[in-house]
């Protein structure tokens, strides 16, 4: 029987141990690398910051307009980051003393940015304030901070299905406007029926290009749907089940929806009779939450700190903990908000919040640990809260 | 439940700032807070943890990093990481696999086991699947036991040369002899040997050059002492360490990266965050050295030899994730084990070669956390998590505009490897699909290459070098390093480890100069 023991090995070849270390050391060059490729894949992919300038102006509708970044050479910026079809960007706007972002879908084609152009498209929203902020006033040359792209409303080959039926409404085209320009240039893989409904045949945006599309790639296809006017060449009404089984394709199909919340609430009835897999319908958020608990009080305070200081402001239990700090100056983090992406995750340390049904979608322990995202929370009672803003 | 704290203003000046809130930097900024030292941590990202973290997509909740965690052990049996989160007063709700672990190797002698945890359990496994094998598998632990004395004594900072020839020669052996020269000596067949080095990708090197003791180490944590989970992913833990330093008046302070560390006269005296100056006796890097020297520090600073020693170690392995939330549960796809290994050869060296390109999968661990953590995704659905690492010459330059289709190719192709190897069908499934590359790894990590291992483990720069030898080492006065690049290597509990005692160490240094 053998001997299990390491006799046969030498037990002084621990003194060696450091020497050789050292000796290695000796030899080595006193350099290390500038950089590696991961990381600088990272770095193109993902800059903290965009600078942009606006180099075109389109008037899209009568309460839209399409405008196209470049990047701003003056501001050390010389190439676009690179995006997958369906993401958006963050763009921040100050203005007086509140600060404050917006998410924009891309509606260029992600070759379009190594071409050096984004294009996104603001439409009015009644009492928006960053939206009507950029309409007033970005002309041609106006200057642009933007986030790099981000978003998870993507078309995905291993978990979606070769077939995707769009529902668009008003703005919601933006995203799949670009994707279906990616299918147009062989980036993405995939066929496209998009239903795209609008108010009037006046409010679709983005009209001619989609057309161009559908007529130079049989696998886009588009359907207009118009929910106030009655046309030849239109459905007519809201989108329904029974419009996307008409137009949908043999077999199965993954259902990319993008939108104002009253589609949402409008489909909610609809999806059932499609009987899809819950994998089969993604939905882009696109759209912030304006619902508070019915008892939410007219006022409260908001302890904050940010940056280390500390600061109480009077704000209305009727907007989101975001909206409120944003109104009071306070620059809190935010990419999506809609609840999904956690970047605007703060330490509630007292009081009491509301988060509206299917909004929470914070971490399991960040429920636990006392941590909300208050682009989705109302205050039910004063609170006190850390934010956690880039500077 | 939100704690009951109340917000305080932030000073200017600290006994100790924490550079990055990873595994490490959290540990030694919760060890010197309860030393009573006032700590602040800045962290870019928006969570805690860098790799011990989780993401959400969908209904899913994934576990970014974490495969199984060492040492936990049992209330009963705490092994040092319970030990360390009672000292902190941390309580988890750990949650155990009944196996260590199982491994398929393809190939000539390859092989299909399965490995009980326990240590009686392991070797008579050993011996079914490899007779003649379960002496020899039982010397290896006994010598895991003599190993952790011979630590022991090395540390005890009283160390008689005499004694440690006579009393620790087989430590002495161990520590300065690979894996594969050890497990030869001791006579263990071929096969066994393989079962045996079925972990060395949770060290991420070569068994010809992973010293025996660390491996030993390692194992016998996993083995001897019960590996756990925490119920709520990586960001459980990494909350619960937060929430000491907070509790005890630390700051940590998220989105913020550091942009300076402050020095004057070769001793660190500060950094800049935000754009502010802040001031620490102490300062705490939990990225890499290298990020240091190369952004953080004046270069004037940074030594030749410091330069040297980063210049002459390799960056350690790359990963490449795919993690799939699908929409049937554990039982219904027929996935039964927590965690496989996936080996396209039964040899761990070729395993180790082999990933040098894309083009080869050699090395593949899969894990369903719904058979350690069941309830880990709603009712009727589960998750899979495949891992395979890389060497660092496999991630060349990828244009941005090339790399979806390269990922989604990637891991179609370790899907489909599980798939054939296992039996059983993922693709018609998937609800939820996140793709970790070592771009994303870098994005969120900032290590060179995204590694979250550190340094390669070499003959020559095993864990008891970097530990005898960290006084050489230490390139700026006040500046301590902290992480997988540090002394003990990669790992959550070795990590963990590592933080605590450079903590231990900074508050016994302080308070035995002053504060100044
Ligand atoms: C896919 C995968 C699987 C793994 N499986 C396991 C496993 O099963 N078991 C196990 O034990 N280990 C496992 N590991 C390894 C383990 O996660 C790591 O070794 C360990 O977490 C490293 O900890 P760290 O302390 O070095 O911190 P890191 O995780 O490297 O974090 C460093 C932190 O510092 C921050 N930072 C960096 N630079 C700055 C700056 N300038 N300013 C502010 N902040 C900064 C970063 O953002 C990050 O948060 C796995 C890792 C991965 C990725
Ligand atoms: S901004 Fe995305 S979750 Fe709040």
């Amino acid at each position: 029987m053998a001997d299990h023991n390491l006799d046969s090995l030498d037990p002084m070849a621990f003194t060696r141990l450091i020497p050789t270390r050292e000796s290695h050391f000796a030899a080595a060059e006193a350099r290390i690398p500038a950089d590696y490729p991961a990381n600088r894949l990272a770095a193109a992919l993902h800059p903290a910051y965009q600078h942009l300038v606006v180099s075109e102006v389109k008037a899209e509708t009568k309460d839209s307009r399409v405008y196209t970044l470049v990047p701003d050479g003056d501001m050390g910026c010389t190439s676009l980051a690179y995006f997958d079809a369906g993401q958006y960007l963050c763009v921040y706007i100050e203005e007086g003393s509140v600060v404050t972002q917006r998410p924009y879908s891309i509606l260029s084609s992600p070759r379009d940015s190594l071409c050096g152009f984004y294009k996104i498209c603001v439409k009015a929203v009644e009492g928006g304030f960053v939206s009507n902020h950029i309409l007033e006033n970005w002309c041609v040359g106006t200057k642009v901070r933007t986030s790099a792209p981000l978003g998870e409303f993507t078309y995905e080959p291993l978990r979606d299905c070769e077939n995707v039926v769009a529902v668009c409404g008003g703005s919601g085209i933006t995203p799949i406007l670009s994707l279906a320009k990616a299918i147009a240039e062989g980036t993405e893989e995939l066929s496209l029926t998009v239903l795209y409904g609008s108010r009037l045949e006046e409010s679709i945006i983005c009209r001619q290009e989609l057309d161009i599309l559908s007529e130079k790639c049989e696998n886009i296809k588009v359907v207009y749907v118009l929910s106030h006017e009655e046309k030849e060449g239109y459905e007519r009404g809201f989108i329904t089940a029974s419009k996307i089984k008409k137009y949908a394709p043999e077999g199965k199909y993954s259902l990319f929806m993008c939108g104002p919340e009253a589609m949402y609430k409008s489909l909610e009835g609809e999806l059932s009779g499609l009987s899809l897999e819950r994998k089969q319908v993604r939905r882009e958020v696109q759209s912030e939450c304006f619902a508070p608990a019915p008892d939410s009080p007219v006022s409260v305070n908001i302890t904050v700190k940010a940056h280390g200081e500390l600061k109480t402001v009077a704000a209305s239990g009727k907007d989101t903990i975001l909206r409120a700090l944003e109104k009071a100056g306070v620059a809190a983090p935010s990419h999506c908000r809609g609840g999904e992406c956690g970047y605007c995750r703060s330490r509630l340390v007292s009081g009491k919040v509301y988060i509206p049904e299917g909004l929470d979608m914070r971490r399991l322990a960040d429920s636990r640990y006392g941590y909300i995202h208050p682009c989705c929370s109302f205050p039910l009672t004063d609170i006190e809260i850390e934010v956690f803003p880039k500077r | 439940m939100p704690q009951k704290r109340k917000l305080k203003y932030m000073a200017k000046k600290y006994d100790a700032i924490v550079i990055g809130a990873g595994n490490a930097g959290l540990c030694c900024a919760a060890t010197m807070a309860k030393n009573g030292f006032s700590v602040l941590v800045l962290e870019r990202n928006s969570v805690p943890g860098g790799s011990a973290t989780s993401f959400r997509r969908g209904r899913f909740e994934f576990e970014a990093a974490l495969h199984e965690l060492a040492s936990v052990g049992t209330k009963e049996d705490p092994g040092s990481v319970m030990r360390l989160f009672s000292y902190y007063g941390i309580d988890i709700d750990w949650q155990y696999e009944k196996n260590a672990f199982r491994v398929i190797a393809d190939g000539d002698g390859g092989y299909d086991v399965t490995m009980p945890a326990g240590i009686e359990d392991f070797c008579r496994e050993m011996e079914r699947s490899v007779p003649g094998s379960f002496e020899s598998t039982l010397a290896a632990f006994k010598l895991g036991a003599k190993i952790g004395a011979g630590f022991n004594y090395l540390s005890s900072g009283n160390v008689d040369p005499q004694v440690l020839f006579s009393e620790h020669a087989d430590f002495l052996r161990a520590v300065s002899h690979s894996v594969d020269e050890c497990l030869s000596s001791l006579g263990m067949p071929k096969k066994a040997q393989d079962i045996f080095k079925t972990y060395w990708p949770y060290l991420g090197a070569p068994t010809s050059e992973i010293d025996f003791a660390h491996y030993m180490l390692m194992v016998d944590s996993y083995i001897r002492k019960r590996p756990a989970m925490p119920h709520l992913r990586s960001h459980e833990l990494s909350l619960a360490l937060e929430e000491v330093i907070v509790k005890l008046s630390g700051e940590v302070r998220y989105n913020c990266p550091c942009e300076k560390i402050l020095t004057k006269d070769g001793k660190a005296y500060g950094v800049i965050a935000g754009g502010e100056e802040i001031y620490a006796d102490a300062v705490v890097a939990n990225c890499f050295p290298d990020t240091a020297y190369k952004s953080l520090l004046d270069p004037e600073a940074v030594s030749e030899r410091a330069l040297k020693i980063a210049g002459a170690r390799k960056i350690s392995s790359l990963f490449f994730s795919v993690y799939l939330g699908l929409n049937r549960s554990a039982e219904e796809l027929g996935i039964k084990d927590y965690s496989v290994f996936l080996f396209d050869t039964p040899d761990s060296g070729e395993q180790y070669e082999r990933s040098a390109s894309l083009d080869t999968t050699s090395m593949v661990v899969a894990n369903c956390l719904n058979c350690a953590v069941p309830d880990s995704s709603p009712e009727g659905t589960s998750t899979v998590f495949i891992t395979t690492m890389l060497r660092e010459e496999a991630w060349g330059d990828v244009r941005p505009e090339d790399y979806k289709k390269l990922k989604n190719k990637f891991a179609k192709k370790l899907i489909k490897l599980y798939e054939n190897k296992m039996g059983i069908s993922l693709m018609p499934y998937i609800e939820e699909i996140a793709i970790a590359t070592p771009a994303t790894f870098a994005r969120y990590l900032g290590t060179p290459c995204g590694t979250p291992y550190g340094y390669e483990l070499r003959g020559w720069d095993t864990m008891l070098c970097r530990i005898m030898n960290a006084k050489n080492e230490q390139a700026v006065e006040n500046l301590y390093f902290v992480g997988a690049h540090g002394e003990r290597g990669d790992g959550y509990s070795t990590t963990y480890a590592n933080g605590h005692s450079v903590g231990e160490k900074i508050a016994k240094g302080v308070q035995k100069n002053g504060r100044s």
